[in-house]
C-alpha cells in the first residue's frame, strides 16, 4: 500500500475538569496545532461523550484525518471506547494513540500547574511523534471454545454455571469439596424472605444437575492454567470418592474414625466417610482424605479394607473462567473477645449451627448450662482500625465492612426470640447497617421484641471476661455505651455470640495461576468497580460472589448472573479477538541467531523454524501470535533489529524519546 | 440508532403557527407576559451592573427583588454569555455585563 | 407505521436500562429502549463524581450513552412513554407514545442556535430548577441524542427558532404519535425519584431557600452546573458552614418511608469530600443515626472523610428553621450526650431518600411491594424476576441501590431475560462483530 500523507487529528480532553483544572489544555492544543502534519487540534470538555466522539468521527470523514492522538484519562478507561469511535468513522482502530494526561499528569502534579502543562505538551508531542509512524493493524482473530469453567460449587458458582449453560454454552463446574452447596448449605433460614436455605439451594442444584450442558466434578481442584481468552487449558486434579454405590453403606457402618464436623463448626463429630448434611448432592458419601488415618475398615464376611485415593488429572479447554471460590468466616484470634479461652464465646456461624441443632429443645443450653442471657457483638474482624486493633497475619487490619453481618445478626435475634422467647438479648454495635430491601424491618422488629442495644466506638471495643467465681453468669461483657452518654456498663451473660465478618479465602495458588489481582482487603479485584464490576484485569476471567468481597445471597446471585452475561457475550460467537501488540519478525533481516528464543519467557511464543526462502533452506525466528504477550524481551536482544512489537516499534519509541527531550517554549501559567 | 416517528401534514407554515397559537392561547398569553417581565428584569439587572461588578444581594437591593430570584436570573445570563463572573466581594461572587460581541 | 418486533423492550434509559440494553445487544438480541426524557442518562448523568473512586461521572456515563446510540442491535426511542401493554402467548404488545419534540431529529445537528435565539427562559429541571434554559433547547451538553426539544407549554410560538435554524429542523406540525412494539420480554429500568424536599414540615416544608436536596448539590459540584461553583441558592453566597441531615427521607415512620435508602450515607460523605476540595475553608457537618458505608471500599472512604476533617455528629435532627438572613438553624438531639442544641449553618443539604419511579405503576404491568418498588417474589433465587413471566426488573426500580449494584443487576437481568427469550423463541442468536464497551 502506497504511503499516504499523514494527517494528524490531535485532541486534548478537559476530562470534565479533571485535567483542565491543572493543565492549560487550550495552550497545549494550540501548540500542538502548529506541529507538522497536524491538520486539526481541538480541546473538548469530555471527548468520551457522544458529542466528543462525533467530533472525532466528523474530522476523520471530512478533514481526512488518518492518525488520531487523544490526550485524556488513562487508556484503561477509554482506549477501547475510542477504538470504536475511530472504527465507526472508517479508519483502522490502531491508527490512534492514547496519551494519559490525567493519572500521569494532572492528578499527580496538582500543585504545579505550569509544570503539569509543560509535561502535558511533552506527552502529547511524544504521542504525535509516535502516531506519525503508526501502521494499520488487524486484531488477532481466533476460534474460541464455547465452553466455560466455573471454579466453585457454592450458590454463586451454581448460578453462574446455570446461566451460562442456558445460553447454549458448555460448562465445567469444579468443586473442591465432595459436595455442592458451599456456605449457603450451612444456613437455616435466609433473610429477607425467611425461606429455607437448603431448599432454595436444592432447587438450584436440581436445575444445574439436570442441565445437559453442565458437567460437574466434585473433589476437583485446578492444578494449572495456561492459554489466553478463548483458549484456556486448565489442569484439573480430582480425588476419588473412596466409596462406591455398592459398598458405601457397609463402609459407612464399619467406619470408626471420627473427627469434629466442620459443617457444624466442630459442635459435633462426624465420621471420615461422610455426607455433608442429609439430602446433600451428590448423595454418595465421600472419604475425608486429609484426615483419614489409614486404618482398615472391617466389613462382615470380607477382608479389612484400607481406603485408597486414586487421584487423576485431566485437562479441560475453555474460553472463559468464572472464579466463584467463596469466602471464609473470620476466625477470631485466641483470646479475642475471650474466644478460644472462654468456652461461652462463639461465632455467629457457630450459633447458626447450634440453633439448628437446638431448636426443638425447650430451653436453649450451651456448654452444659442453660442460656438465659445472650450478648451479640457486631464488627468482629471488620472495621478494624490501624494502631488500635491487632493486624492480621499479613500485617494489615481488616478495615473493611463485611456488609452482611448487621442484618444477619438481627436475623439471629429474631430467630432466637422465636424459638426461645424468654431469652434476654443484648446487641452491641457500632452502626446498624441494615441497608437492604427488607432489612430495616429486622432492626425494627428487634427493637419491638425488646432486644437491648448498646453502642460502642471502634476505638474502645467491648471487653469479654470470665465473671468472678460464684457469679450468676459465667461471662461478663463490659461496654462503654454511647447511648447512655458513655456510661461503663457490665452485662452478665451466659453466652456471647461474635458477629464475625468475611475473610478472603486463601487461594494463593489459584491467584498465581490465573494472574489475577487482589485488593488491599485481600478479596479478588475487579477491573473497575463502576464500569466493569465483575471482570478482572485478565481477559476472560470473571468473578462471581464472595470471592470478590462480602455480599449476601441475593447479591451473590446477581453478581453470578452478571458474570455469566459477560461470558456469554465473550464466547457466544465462537471467536475472540486479541490485541495485535505482539512481536513480528522481518525475515529479510533475521539470520537465525536465536537470541530471541533464549530471551523469551513464554511458552511457544517464538521459535526457530526451518523453511524455504528464495530457493534456499533457512532457519528463521517465527512468532506464534496467540502466545505472545508483546513484552519485547526478544526485541531487546536481537542483534539485527529483525523483530519488533507491532504497534510499539523501536522506531516509534525513538521518535517518542526525541519528542520528549525536545526544546519546548515555556507555556503560559495557570490553567483556565 | 435513534428513531423518531413523526407525521407531517401539508399546510403552510404561517397557517400552522396561527392554528397553534389559537390552540395554545392560554400558554401564549402567559408566555407573552413572562417575556415582558423577563425583558424588564434583564434590563434592570444589567443596568445595575453597568458601571461596576455587583454581588447578587447588591443587585437584589437595587432592583427590589428577592435574592434567590436574582440569583436565578444571573445564573441564566451567565449561561447564555450575557454576564461574567469577576472576582469576589467577601463570600459573594461579583458579576458584570459581558462585552457585546 | 408497521409494528416493530424486538426480542426485548427496555423501559428506561438510565444507567441500569443502558447496561441491560448493551448486554442484551452484545448477546445478539434485538432491543428497543424507550426513554421518556429527551435524552438518556437518567439521574446518573446529573451527578458530579461517583463514590468511592471519585471518577468524573460524565466520563463513565457518556461512553455508555454513546454505545447505546451506536449499537447495531439497539433501537433508541427518546421522548417516548409506554402507554399500555397487553400480553399474549407470543409475548407483549406495547403501545408507545412519541411526544412531539417539534424538531426533526433527522435534520437537527444540535448547534443550539435556536436555543440562543429563543426569548423565553425557564427553570431547568436538569439543574433542579436552579439553573435555566430556553423554551427550545438541547437538554444538556452531553445529551444523547444531541438534538433540540421544544417545550410547547412554555413556548411563545414566536417562530424565531424556526427562522434561525440553518437546516430547517424546527417543525411545528408535529403531533403526538403512538406506535406499537412487539417484544418477547420486557425489562423495567424505570429508576427512582428523590423523596420530596418539602415532605417534612419540621424541616421547613421545602420553603427555606438554603435547605436543598442532594441532586442540587451534585449540580453545584458538577463542571456544568448552574453557578459554576458551590453557592447557596438563597442569595448566591459561597457557604462556609454546610450541614447534611441524614435519613431525611428514609427510616421515618412519620413520612411513611420506613426503609433505608441505602445510598445516602455514601453520597453525603462523597459530597462532603468534594466540597472540601472546592471550598477548602468550609466546615462540613454530617448529622446521622447510623453510617451505612457497607460496600467495597466504602468504609475506607468514610474513614478518609473523617481524617479529612468532615465532622460526624450522631444526632437526630428534630427541626430546621431559619434566621432573618435565611441561614438555616438545625435543632438536633445529640445522642452521645443527651443535649438538645441548635446550630446555625450557611447551607443545609437534606439527605433525601429514594422513592419508586412512578412510571411502572402506571402500566399496571406487575405488582409492587408495600415499599412501592417492583415486587421481586424470589429475591434469593432470581433477584431480577418480577411476579409476571417475561417481565424483569433492574436497577432502582427494584429497590434503592447505588450505581455498582445497578450495573450488576442490569447484567443479571440481561442474563435472565436472554435465557427467557431463548426459551420462548428457540432462536440461535448471532453476535455482532465487535461488542462496544
Amino acid at each position: 500500500m502506497p504511503d499516504e500523507k499523514v494527517k494528524l487529528g490531535v485532541y486534548t480532553c478537559y476530562c470534565g475538569g479533571n485535567i483542565s483544572h491543572v493543565v492549560n489544555c487550550e495552550q497545549v492544543a494550540k501548540k500542538l496545532g502548529g506541529m507538522p502534519d497536524v491538520v486539526i487540534s481541538r480541546t473538548n470538555m469530555s471527548l468520551c461523550s457522544d458529542a466528543g466522539q462525533s467530533q472525532i468521527e466528523q474530522d476523520i470523514k471530512e478533514l481526512g484525518v488518518n492518525r488520531v492522538v487523544i490526550g485524556a484519562c488513562a487508556p484503561m478507561l477509554h482506549e477501547q471506547t475510542f477504538r470504536g469511535t475511530v472504527m465507526r468513522a472508517g479508519l483502522n482502530p490502531y491508527l490512534y494513540y492514547h496519551v494519559g494526561l490525567r493519572e500521569q499528569d494532572s492528578w499527580v502534579h496538582a500543585n504545579d500547574q505550569q509544570g503539569a502543562t509543560q509535561k502535558a505538551l511533552r506527552l502529547m508531542a511524544a504521542g504525535v511523534a509516535k502516531a506519525r509512524l503508526l501502521k494499520a493493524l488487524e486484531p488477532i482473530r481466533l476460534e474460541a471454545e464455547k465452553r466455560a469453567i466455573v471454579i466453585g460449587g457454592g450458590v454463586a458458582g451454581l448460578r453462574s454455571a446455570l446461566d451460562i449453560a442456558r445460553q447454549g454454552l458448555q460448562v465445567v463446574l469444579v468443586e473442591k469439596s465432595p459436595f455442592l452447596g458451599g456456605r449457603m448449605a450451612q444456613l437455616e433460614t435466609v433473610f429477607p424472605t425467611g425461606g429455607d436455605a437448603r431448599s432454595l439451594l436444592h432447587d438450584l442444584i436440581d436445575e444445574v444437575v439436570k442441565h445437559s450442558n453442565i458437567t460437574i466434578f466434585t473433589l476437583a481442584q485446578v492444578a494449572g492454567v495456561s492459554g489466553y481468552v478463548g483458549n484456556f487449558t486448565l489442569q484439573i486434579c480430582q480425588h476419588s470418592r473412596g466409596v462406591n454405590t455398592e459398598n458405601n453403606e457397609a463402609l459407612l457402618a464399619a467406619c470408626r474414625q471420627e473427627i469434629p464436623d466442620d459443617f457444624n463448626y466442630g459442635l459435633n463429630n462426624r465420621k471420615i466417610i461422610y455426607r455433608a448434611y442429609p439430602g446433600c448432592y451428590p448423595p454418595l458419601p465421600a472419604v475425608d482424605w486429609e484426615n483419614y488415618n489409614g486404618e482398615p475398615l472391617l466389613i462382615d464376611g470380607g477382608k479389612p479394607i484400607v481406603l485408597q485415593d486414586t487421584p487423576k488429572t485431566f485437562d479441560v479447554n475453555v474460553g472463559a473462567i468464572v472464579v466463584a471460590t467463596g469466602f471464609d468466616p473470620y476466625q477470631p484470634r485466641q483470646g479475642e473477645y475471650g474466644y478460644g479461652e472462654l468456652k461461652d464465646v462463639i461465632t455467629l456461624p457457630e450459633m447458626i449451627r447450634h440453633l439448628a441443632l437446638s431448636k426443638s429443645s425447650e430451653h436453649l443450653r450451651w456448654n452444659g448450662h442453660p442460656v438465659r442471657d445472650v450478648a451479640l457483638i457486631h464488627c468482629v474482624g471488620s472495621r478494624e482500625i490501624e494502631g488500635v486493633d491487632e493486624p492480621q497475619e499479613d500485617g494489615q487490619v481488616n478495615n473493611y465492612c463485611s456488609r452482611v453481618c448487621c442484618t444477619a445478626t438481627l436475623h439471629m435475634t429474631e430467630e432466637l426470640q422465636r424459638y426461645f422467647p424468654e431469652l434476654n438479648i443484648y446487641d452491641l454495635y457500632q452502626d446498624i447497617r441494615t441497608y437492604g430491601r427488607g432489612h430495616e424491618e429486622y432492626y425494627n422488629r428487634a427493637l419491638e421484641d425488646g432486644v437491648r442495644f448498646f453502642r460502642y466506638h471502634g476505638e474502645e471495643r467491648p471487653e469479654v471476661t470470665a465473671a468472678p467465681a460464684g457469679d450468676t453468669h459465667p461471662v461478663l461483657v463490659k461496654v462503654k455505651d454511647a447511648l447512655t452518654y458513655g456510661e461503663q456498663i457490665d452485662i452478665p451473660v451466659d453466652l456471647v455470640v461474635l458477629a464475625v465478618g468475611m475473610m478472603a479465602r486463601d487461594i494463593d495458588d489459584l491467584v498465581k495461576m490465573l494472574k489475577v489481582s487482589r485488593g488491599n482487603d485481600r478479596f479478588l479485584l475487579e477491573v473497575h468497580p463502576k464500569l466493569r464490576p465483575v471482570e478482572t484485569a485478565v481477559n476472560g476471567v470473571v468473578l462471581a460472589g464472595t470471592a470478590q468481597g462480602p455480599m449476601n445471597i441475593q447479591e451473590s446471585i446477581s453478581a453470578a448472573s452478571a458474570a455469566a452475561a459477560k461470558v456469554v457475550s465473550l464466547l457466544g460467537q465462537g471467536k475472540v479477538e486479541l490485541q495485535p501488540f505482539v512481536a513480528a519478525v522481518d525475515v529479510e533481516k533475521c539470520n537465525g541467531t536465536g537470541a530471541c528464543v533464549e530471551a523469551c519467557d513464554y511458552e511457544d511464543a517464538i521459535a526457530l523454524k526451518t523453511f524455504e526462502q528464495n530457493g534456499k533452506e533457512v532457519r528463521r525466528a517465527v512468532v506464534t501470535p496467540a502466545n505472545c504477550t508483546g513484552c519485547g524481551a526478544c526485541v531487546s536482544v536481537c542483534p539485527n533489529r529483525a523483530v519488533d512489537v507491532q504497534g510499539w516499534t523501536l522506531a516509534q519509541y525513538e521518535a517518542m524519546v526525541e519528542a520528549i527531550g525536545m526544546e519546548l517554549p515555556v507555556l503560559a501559567e495557570a490553567a483556565a | 440508532m435513534t428513531t423518531q416517528i413523526a407525521q407531517k401534514e401539508t399546510i403552510s407554515r404561517g397557517e400552522m403557527l396561527k392554528r397553534l397559537r389559537a390552540q395554545h392561547a392560554e400558554t401564549v398569553e402567559r408566555t407573552q407576559a413572562l417575556l415582558k417581565e423577563q425583558k424588564r428584569i434583564q434590563r434592570e439587572i444589567c443596568q445595575v451592573m453597568r458601571e461596576n461588578p455587583k454581588t447578587v444581594p447588591e443587585i437584589a437591593e437595587a432592583v427590589g427583588m428577592p435574592t434567590n430570584e436574582v440569583l436565578w436570573y444571573v445564573a441564566s445570563f451567565k449561561k447564555y454569555g450575557l454576564v461574567l463572573e469577576n472576582g469576589m466581594c467577601g463570600d459573594y461572587p461579583l458579576y458584570q455585563k459581558a462585552e457585546e460581541k | 407505521m408497521s409494528n416493530l418486533q424486538v426480542d426485548a423492550l427496555v423501559v428506561g434509559g438510565g444507567i441500569a436500562g443502558m447496561q441491560v440494553a448493551l448486554d442484551l445487544g452484545d448477546q445478539g438480541l434485538q432491543v428497543a429502549l424507550v426513554e421518556r426524557e429527551a435524552s438518556i442518562g437518567g439521574k446518573m448523568i446529573t451527578l458530579s463524581k461517583v463514590f468511592p473512586t471519585l471518577d468524573c461521572c460524565s466520563c463513565i456515563t457518556t461512553p455508555k450513552m454513546s454505545a447505546v446510540a451506536h449499537h447495531p442491535n439497539i433501537q433508541l426511542f427518546t421522548y417516548c412513554e409506554v402507554q399500555s401493554v397487553t400480553k399474549d402467548n407470543a409475548g407483549f404488545d406495547i403501545t408507545v407514545l412519541q411526544k412531539p419534540r417539534y424538531v426533526d431529529e433527522s435534520k437537527c445537528t444540535g448547534c443550539r442556535q435556536c436555543e440562543y435565539e429563543c426569548p423565553i427562559t425557564v427553570p431547568s429541571t436538569f439543574d433542579r430548577g436552579l439553573g435555566a434554559y430556553r423554551a427550545i433547547r438541547v437538554p444538556f451538553s452531553t445529551a444523547v441524542p444531541q438534538k433540540a426539544v421544544l417545550d410547547i407549554d412554555n413556548c411563545l410560538l414566536c417562530g424565531k427558532c424556526e427562522k434561525i435554524c440553518p437546516v430547517e429542523a424546527v417543525d411545528f406540525t408535529q403531533q403526538p404519535q403512538t406506535f406499537s412494539i412487539e417484544a418477547t420480554a420486557i425489562v423495567l429500568a424505570t429508576g427512582f425519584e428523590l423523596s420530596e424536599l418539602g415532605a417534612k414540615k419540621e424541616y421547613g416544608g421545602g420553603k427555606l431557600p438554603n435547605v436543598i436536596d442532594p441532586l442540587m448539590m451534585e449540580r453545584f459540584l458538577a463542571p456544568t452546573g448552574p453557578y459554576g461553583r458551590v453557592l447557596r441558592p438563597g442569595d448566591g453566597m459561597e457557604p462556609t458552614t454546610i450541614a447534611y441531615v441524614q435519613c431525611a427521607g428514609s427510616r421515618d415512620q412519620t413520612q411513611g418511608v420506613e426503609y433505608c435508602s441505602r445510598v445516602c450515607c455514601m453520597y453525603a460523605i462523597k459530597q462532603a469530600m468534594l466540597i472540601s476540595g472546592a471550598l477548602p475553608m468550609a466546615d462540613i457537618t454530617i448529622y446521622f443515626m447510623d453510617i451505612r458505608t457497607f460496600g467495597k471500599g466504602y468504609e475506607q472512604f468514610y474513614q478518609n472523610a473523617k481524617a479529612m476533617g468532615v465532622e460526624f455528629v450522631r444526632g437526630k435532627v428534630a427541626s430546621i428553621r431559619e434566621d432573618e438572613n435565611h441561614n438555616p438553624i438545625v435543632k438536633v438531639e445529640l445522642t452521645e450526650d443527651g443535649r438538645i442544641v441548635e446550630r446555625t449553618h450557611d447551607l443545609v443539604v437534606l439527605s433525601l431518600g429514594m422513592l419508586p419511579g412512578a412510571s411502572h405503576q402506571n402500566f399496571g404491568l406487575t405488582p409492587s411491594s408495600s415499599d412501592g418498588f417492583v415486587a421481586i417474589p424470589a429475591a434469593n433465587a432470581s433477584p431480577c424476576v418480577t411476579q409476571r413471566p417475561g417481565i424483569f426488573v433492574t436497577g432502582t426500580a427494584g429497590g434503592p441501590m447505588d450505581i455498582v449494584d445497578s450495573i450488576i443487576t442490569a447484567s443479571a437481568a440481561a442474563s435472565d431475560a436472554s435465557a427467557y427469550i431463548r426459551r420462548k423463541t428457540g432462536v440461535q442468536v448471532e453476535q455482532p462483530e465487535v461488542a462496544y464497551a
